[in-house]
Protein backbone atom coordinates (compact mmCIF):
# COMPACT_ATOMS: atom_id res chain seq x y z
CA UNK A 1 0.00 0.00 0.00
CA UNK A 2 2.11 3.57 -1.15
CA UNK A 3 0.10 5.38 1.63
CA UNK A 4 1.31 2.82 4.50
CA UNK A 5 1.38 4.77 8.05
CA UNK A 6 -0.54 7.93 6.38
CA UNK A 7 -2.29 9.91 9.44
CA UNK A 8 -4.22 11.37 7.23
CA UNK A 9 -5.17 8.00 5.31
CA UNK A 10 -5.77 6.35 8.32
CA UNK A 11 -7.79 8.88 10.42
CA UNK A 12 -10.66 8.00 8.24
CA UNK A 13 -11.14 4.75 10.27
CA UNK A 14 -11.90 6.73 13.46
CA UNK A 15 -15.24 8.14 11.59
CA UNK A 16 -15.94 5.34 9.40
CA UNK A 17 -15.35 1.85 8.91
CA UNK A 18 -12.85 1.00 5.98
CA UNK A 19 -12.93 -3.12 5.81
CA UNK A 20 -9.65 -3.26 3.40
CA UNK A 21 -8.04 -0.30 4.95
CA UNK A 22 -8.53 -2.26 8.39
CA UNK A 23 -7.88 -5.38 7.41
CA UNK A 24 -4.53 -3.78 5.92
CA UNK A 25 -3.63 -2.34 9.08
CA UNK A 26 -3.91 -5.25 11.26
CA UNK A 27 -1.16 -6.85 8.57
CA UNK A 28 1.12 -3.94 8.36
CA UNK A 29 3.01 -2.92 11.38
CA UNK A 30 3.50 0.87 10.12
CA UNK A 31 -0.35 0.94 9.93
CA UNK A 32 -1.08 -0.75 12.82
CA UNK A 33 1.53 1.71 15.21
CA UNK A 34 -0.52 4.95 13.81
CA UNK A 35 -3.82 3.36 14.23
CA UNK A 36 -2.87 2.49 17.64
CA UNK A 37 -1.74 6.14 18.66
CA UNK A 38 -4.94 7.27 16.38
CA UNK A 39 -7.22 5.13 18.81
CA UNK A 40 -5.74 5.85 21.92
CA UNK A 41 -5.30 9.90 21.32
CA UNK A 42 -9.30 9.84 20.61
CA UNK A 43 -9.97 7.64 23.53
CA UNK A 44 -8.44 10.43 25.38
CA UNK A 45 -9.61 13.15 24.16
CA UNK A 46 -13.08 11.25 24.54
CA UNK A 47 -12.76 10.47 27.91
CA UNK A 48 -12.05 14.36 28.82
CA UNK A 49 -15.29 15.53 27.39
CA UNK A 50 -18.56 16.30 28.72
CA UNK A 51 -16.92 17.18 32.06
CA UNK A 52 -16.70 20.66 32.20
CA UNK A 53 -19.56 22.71 34.46
CA UNK A 54 -21.26 25.13 31.89
CA UNK A 55 -24.53 26.17 32.92
CA UNK A 56 -23.60 29.19 34.95
CA UNK A 57 -21.85 30.78 31.39
CA UNK A 58 -25.11 32.19 29.46
CA UNK A 59 -26.23 34.50 31.91
CA UNK A 60 -22.61 35.96 31.27
CA UNK A 61 -23.34 36.04 27.53
CA UNK A 62 -26.61 37.71 27.60
CA UNK A 63 -24.97 40.60 30.20
CA UNK A 64 -22.42 41.30 27.34
CA UNK A 65 -22.47 45.17 26.02
CA UNK A 66 -25.87 44.91 24.28
CA UNK A 67 -24.32 47.21 21.81
CA UNK A 68 -22.11 44.24 20.49
CA UNK A 69 -25.42 42.53 19.96
CA UNK A 70 -27.82 43.86 17.73
CA UNK A 71 -25.77 43.92 14.59
CA UNK A 72 -27.36 45.86 11.24
CA UNK A 73 -29.97 47.34 12.97
CA UNK A 74 -27.93 49.23 16.02
CA UNK A 75 -25.14 50.09 13.44
CA UNK A 76 -28.22 51.56 11.38
CA UNK A 77 -29.35 53.68 14.07
CA UNK A 78 -25.99 54.39 15.43
CA UNK A 79 -25.11 56.20 12.14
CA UNK A 80 -28.49 57.91 12.06
CA UNK A 81 -27.82 59.13 15.39
CA UNK A 82 -24.41 60.40 14.63
CA UNK A 83 -25.59 61.92 11.46
CA UNK A 84 -28.38 63.72 13.95
CA UNK A 85 -26.17 64.65 16.27
CA UNK A 86 -23.62 66.37 14.10
CA UNK A 87 -25.91 68.34 11.99
CA UNK A 88 -27.91 69.85 15.21
CA UNK A 89 -24.60 70.08 17.37
CA UNK A 90 -23.07 73.74 17.69
CA UNK A 91 -19.54 74.09 16.07
CA UNK A 92 -17.26 73.71 18.65
CA UNK A 93 -13.87 72.22 19.32
CA UNK A 94 -13.59 68.21 20.06
CA UNK A 95 -12.12 67.59 22.95
CA UNK A 96 -9.65 64.45 22.55
CA UNK A 97 -11.92 61.75 24.37
CA UNK A 98 -15.19 62.52 22.06
CA UNK A 99 -16.12 60.77 18.96
CA UNK A 100 -17.01 57.43 18.26
CA UNK A 101 -17.59 56.08 21.88
CA UNK A 102 -20.35 58.64 22.37
CA UNK A 103 -22.19 56.87 19.36
CA UNK A 104 -21.95 53.51 20.87
CA UNK A 105 -22.84 54.87 24.16
CA UNK A 106 -25.97 56.69 23.29
CA UNK A 107 -27.38 53.94 21.43
CA UNK A 108 -26.88 51.23 24.03
CA UNK A 109 -30.50 50.65 25.19
CA UNK A 110 -28.82 50.10 28.65
CA UNK A 111 -28.35 53.33 28.87
CA UNK A 112 -30.35 55.59 30.44
CA UNK A 113 -30.26 59.64 29.58
CA UNK A 114 -34.07 60.56 30.48
CA UNK A 115 -32.92 62.58 33.00
CA UNK A 116 -30.19 64.13 31.30
CA UNK A 117 -30.71 68.02 30.45
CA UNK A 118 -30.29 68.28 26.48
CA UNK A 119 -31.38 64.56 26.04
CA UNK A 120 -34.08 62.75 24.73
CA UNK A 121 -35.17 59.16 23.74
CA UNK A 122 -35.71 58.73 20.03
CA UNK A 123 -38.41 57.36 18.28
CA UNK A 124 -37.43 53.84 18.06
CA UNK A 125 -37.61 53.87 21.87
CA UNK A 126 -33.58 52.07 21.22
CA UNK A 127 -31.32 54.84 22.10
CA UNK A 128 -31.22 58.95 22.96
CA UNK A 129 -29.96 61.62 21.26
CA UNK A 130 -27.64 64.32 22.85
CA UNK A 131 -26.51 67.54 22.82
CA UNK A 132 -23.07 67.04 21.59
CA UNK A 133 -21.92 69.21 24.86
CA UNK A 134 -22.56 65.83 26.99
CA UNK A 135 -18.93 65.34 27.71
CA UNK A 136 -17.77 61.04 26.43
CA UNK A 137 -16.30 60.57 29.89
CA UNK A 138 -19.93 61.26 31.64
CA UNK A 139 -21.18 58.38 28.18
CA UNK A 140 -18.49 55.90 29.11
CA UNK A 141 -19.21 55.97 32.81
CA UNK A 142 -22.98 55.13 32.82
CA UNK B 1 -50.38 38.48 8.26
CA UNK B 2 -51.47 34.71 8.53
CA UNK B 3 -48.03 33.55 7.26
CA UNK B 4 -46.32 35.92 10.14
CA UNK B 5 -48.42 34.74 12.57
CA UNK B 6 -46.96 31.03 11.46
CA UNK B 7 -45.32 29.33 14.52
CA UNK B 8 -41.83 27.76 13.78
CA UNK B 9 -40.98 24.63 14.30
CA UNK B 10 -40.09 23.41 18.17
CA UNK B 11 -36.34 23.35 18.50
CA UNK B 12 -35.23 19.66 19.83
CA UNK B 13 -31.98 17.86 19.91
CA UNK B 14 -32.15 16.79 16.39
CA UNK B 15 -32.73 20.30 14.74
CA UNK B 16 -29.35 21.04 12.83
CA UNK B 17 -27.37 23.76 13.28
CA UNK B 18 -27.94 24.60 9.79
CA UNK B 19 -31.76 25.77 11.22
CA UNK B 20 -30.82 27.02 14.07
CA UNK B 21 -28.02 29.38 12.34
CA UNK B 22 -31.05 30.69 10.01
CA UNK B 23 -33.40 31.36 12.83
CA UNK B 24 -31.06 32.91 15.04
CA UNK B 25 -30.16 35.21 12.30
CA UNK B 26 -34.09 36.17 11.89
CA UNK B 27 -33.81 37.17 15.33
CA UNK B 28 -34.81 34.12 17.03
CA UNK B 29 -32.90 33.90 20.73
CA UNK B 30 -33.96 30.31 21.41
CA UNK B 31 -32.18 29.33 18.62
CA UNK B 32 -29.01 31.09 19.58
CA UNK B 33 -29.50 29.58 22.97
CA UNK B 34 -30.23 26.09 21.63
CA UNK B 35 -26.63 26.60 19.50
CA UNK B 36 -24.82 28.14 22.64
CA UNK B 37 -26.34 24.79 24.65
CA UNK B 38 -25.19 22.65 21.99
CA UNK B 39 -21.77 23.95 21.39
CA UNK B 40 -20.65 25.31 25.19
CA UNK B 41 -19.08 22.54 26.26
CA UNK B 42 -16.46 22.06 23.16
CA UNK B 43 -15.94 25.81 23.45
CA UNK B 44 -15.38 26.14 26.67
CA UNK B 45 -12.66 23.04 26.75
CA UNK B 46 -10.96 24.29 23.79
CA UNK B 47 -10.40 27.50 25.60
CA UNK B 48 -9.31 26.00 28.72
CA UNK B 49 -6.69 23.73 27.49
CA UNK B 50 -5.62 27.15 25.45
CA UNK B 51 -5.77 29.58 28.25
CA UNK B 52 -4.83 26.99 31.11
CA UNK B 53 -7.08 28.10 33.82
CA UNK B 54 -10.54 27.52 34.29
CA UNK B 55 -11.42 31.49 34.48
CA UNK B 56 -10.20 32.74 31.96
CA UNK B 57 -11.60 29.87 30.08
CA UNK B 58 -14.92 31.01 31.58
CA UNK B 59 -14.78 34.56 30.40
CA UNK B 60 -13.41 33.58 27.19
CA UNK B 61 -16.12 31.64 26.31
CA UNK B 62 -18.77 34.31 27.11
CA UNK B 63 -16.88 36.56 25.37
CA UNK B 64 -16.66 34.29 22.53
CA UNK B 65 -20.61 33.77 22.10
CA UNK B 66 -21.23 37.08 22.72
CA UNK B 67 -18.85 37.94 19.22
CA UNK B 68 -20.69 34.63 17.93
CA UNK B 69 -24.06 36.50 18.22
CA UNK B 70 -23.03 40.11 17.17
CA UNK B 71 -21.41 38.48 14.01
CA UNK B 72 -23.82 35.89 13.55
CA UNK B 73 -25.76 37.41 10.38
CA UNK B 74 -21.83 37.43 8.77
CA UNK B 75 -22.00 33.72 8.25
CA UNK B 76 -22.70 32.76 5.53
CA UNK B 77 -21.75 28.95 5.80
CA UNK B 78 -25.22 27.91 8.23
CA UNK B 79 -23.79 24.48 8.59
CA UNK B 80 -20.30 25.31 9.57
CA UNK B 81 -21.19 27.13 12.88
CA UNK B 82 -18.55 25.04 14.98
CA UNK B 83 -15.80 25.71 13.35
CA UNK B 84 -16.86 29.48 12.75
CA UNK B 85 -17.05 29.81 16.52
CA UNK B 86 -13.52 27.82 17.50
CA UNK B 87 -12.17 30.26 15.27
CA UNK B 88 -13.61 33.31 17.00
CA UNK B 89 -12.97 31.52 19.98
CA UNK B 90 -9.01 30.66 19.35
CA UNK B 91 -8.77 34.70 17.92
CA UNK B 92 -10.67 35.45 21.48
CA UNK B 93 -7.77 33.10 23.42
CA UNK B 94 -5.49 34.36 21.56
CA UNK B 95 -6.12 38.30 22.28
CA UNK B 96 -6.50 37.21 25.99
CA UNK B 97 -2.29 35.64 25.44
CA UNK B 98 -1.45 38.74 24.15
CA UNK B 99 0.35 36.56 21.48
CA UNK B 100 3.11 38.17 19.72
CA UNK B 101 3.46 37.75 15.79
CA UNK B 102 6.75 35.77 16.63
CA UNK B 103 5.11 33.12 18.61
CA UNK B 104 5.66 31.41 14.86
CA UNK B 105 4.72 28.28 13.82
CA UNK B 106 8.01 26.73 14.44
CA UNK B 107 8.45 27.55 17.76
CA UNK B 108 8.87 24.24 19.45
CA UNK B 109 10.45 22.86 16.09
CA UNK B 110 13.77 21.38 17.90
CA UNK B 111 11.65 19.60 19.93
CA UNK B 112 10.50 17.45 17.39
CA UNK B 113 11.15 13.67 17.96
CA UNK B 114 13.29 11.64 15.42
CA UNK B 115 13.14 8.35 16.92
CA UNK B 116 9.97 5.76 16.71
CA UNK B 117 7.88 6.14 19.29
CA UNK B 118 6.31 3.29 20.92
CA UNK B 119 2.46 2.86 20.60
CA UNK B 120 0.06 2.89 23.45
CA UNK B 121 -2.80 -0.06 23.62
CA UNK B 122 -6.05 1.85 23.08
CA UNK B 123 -7.99 -0.90 24.46
CA UNK B 124 -8.72 -0.03 28.34
CA UNK B 125 -6.68 3.21 28.05
CA UNK B 126 -8.31 5.08 31.48
CA UNK B 127 -8.38 9.05 31.29
CA UNK B 128 -7.66 8.92 35.18
CA UNK B 129 -6.92 12.11 37.51
CA UNK B 130 -3.37 11.50 37.17
CA UNK B 131 -3.25 10.62 33.60
CA UNK B 132 -5.48 13.89 33.06
CA UNK B 133 -2.84 15.74 34.71
CA UNK B 134 -0.01 14.71 32.60
CA UNK B 135 -2.37 15.09 29.08
CA UNK B 136 -2.89 18.68 30.11
CA UNK B 137 0.94 19.37 30.72
CA UNK B 138 1.78 17.34 27.80
CA UNK B 139 -0.77 19.70 25.52
CA UNK B 140 0.68 23.44 27.55
CA UNK B 141 4.38 21.84 25.87
CA UNK B 142 3.02 23.18 22.88
CA UNK B 143 2.90 26.22 21.44
CA UNK B 144 -0.03 27.98 21.52
CA UNK B 145 -0.90 28.46 17.91
CA UNK B 146 -0.21 24.88 17.45
CA UNK B 147 -1.93 23.91 20.52
CA UNK B 148 -5.11 25.33 18.87
CA UNK B 149 -4.56 23.70 15.76
CA UNK B 150 -4.10 20.32 17.15
CA UNK B 151 -7.24 20.31 19.60
CA UNK B 152 -9.60 21.80 16.85
CA UNK B 153 -8.45 18.63 15.05
CA UNK B 154 -8.32 16.04 17.50
CA UNK B 155 -10.33 17.19 20.14
CA UNK B 156 -13.59 18.83 17.78
CA UNK B 157 -13.24 17.00 14.85
CA UNK B 158 -13.05 20.05 12.45
CA UNK B 159 -11.78 19.04 9.41
CA UNK B 160 -8.43 20.06 7.97
CA UNK B 161 -9.55 22.67 5.40
CA UNK B 162 -12.13 24.46 8.22
CA UNK B 163 -8.76 24.61 10.20
CA UNK B 164 -7.07 25.99 7.19
CA UNK B 165 -9.32 28.91 6.93
CA UNK B 166 -9.31 29.75 10.73
CA UNK B 167 -5.83 30.04 10.61
CA UNK B 168 -5.34 31.36 6.90
CA UNK B 169 -2.91 28.63 6.46
CA UNK B 170 -2.61 26.56 3.69
CA UNK B 171 -3.49 22.90 4.02
CA UNK B 172 -0.40 21.13 3.32
CA UNK B 173 0.21 23.85 6.47
CA UNK B 174 -2.15 22.61 8.77
CA UNK B 175 -1.10 18.91 8.41
CA UNK B 176 2.08 19.65 8.89
CA UNK B 177 1.72 21.52 12.29
CA UNK B 178 -0.48 18.92 13.64
CA UNK B 179 1.12 16.45 12.49
CA UNK B 180 3.99 17.89 14.18
CA UNK B 181 2.33 19.03 17.28
CA UNK B 182 1.17 14.80 17.18
CA UNK B 183 4.66 13.80 17.39
CA UNK B 184 5.44 15.93 20.80
CA UNK B 185 2.22 15.24 22.41
CA UNK B 186 2.90 11.47 21.78
CA UNK B 187 6.30 11.78 23.19
CA UNK B 188 5.34 13.45 26.71
CA UNK B 189 2.19 10.96 27.51
CA UNK B 190 4.37 7.93 26.43
CA UNK B 191 5.58 7.40 29.39
CA UNK B 192 2.24 7.67 31.39
CA UNK B 193 0.30 5.63 29.04
CA UNK B 194 -0.15 1.73 30.75
CA UNK B 195 0.45 -1.08 27.89
CA UNK B 196 2.38 -1.28 24.74
CA UNK B 197 1.95 -2.68 21.43
CA UNK B 198 4.36 -3.99 18.72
Amino acid sequence: MSRCGRTSHLESLLRHDEPELRAHAKQCALCRHELNWLESEAALFRQRAGRDEVAHLWSGVVRQPPRRRFGLLMAGLATAAAVLLLLAAPRTARTADEGPLETDALMSPALNFDDEPGCSRLPSGLGFTCQSSLPASVLASR
Amino acid sequence: MLKLLKRLPAITPETPDEALVRRAQGGESAAFKALFERHVVAVRRFLRDLLRTPDAADDATQETFARAHAQLVKLPDHDRFKAWVLGIARNVAFEAMRVRRHDALDEDDDALPVAVIPSPDPEGLLLDAELEKHFAHALGTLSETRRAALLMRLDHGLAYEDIAQAFGWTLPTVKNEIHRARLKLRVALLPHLKGERP
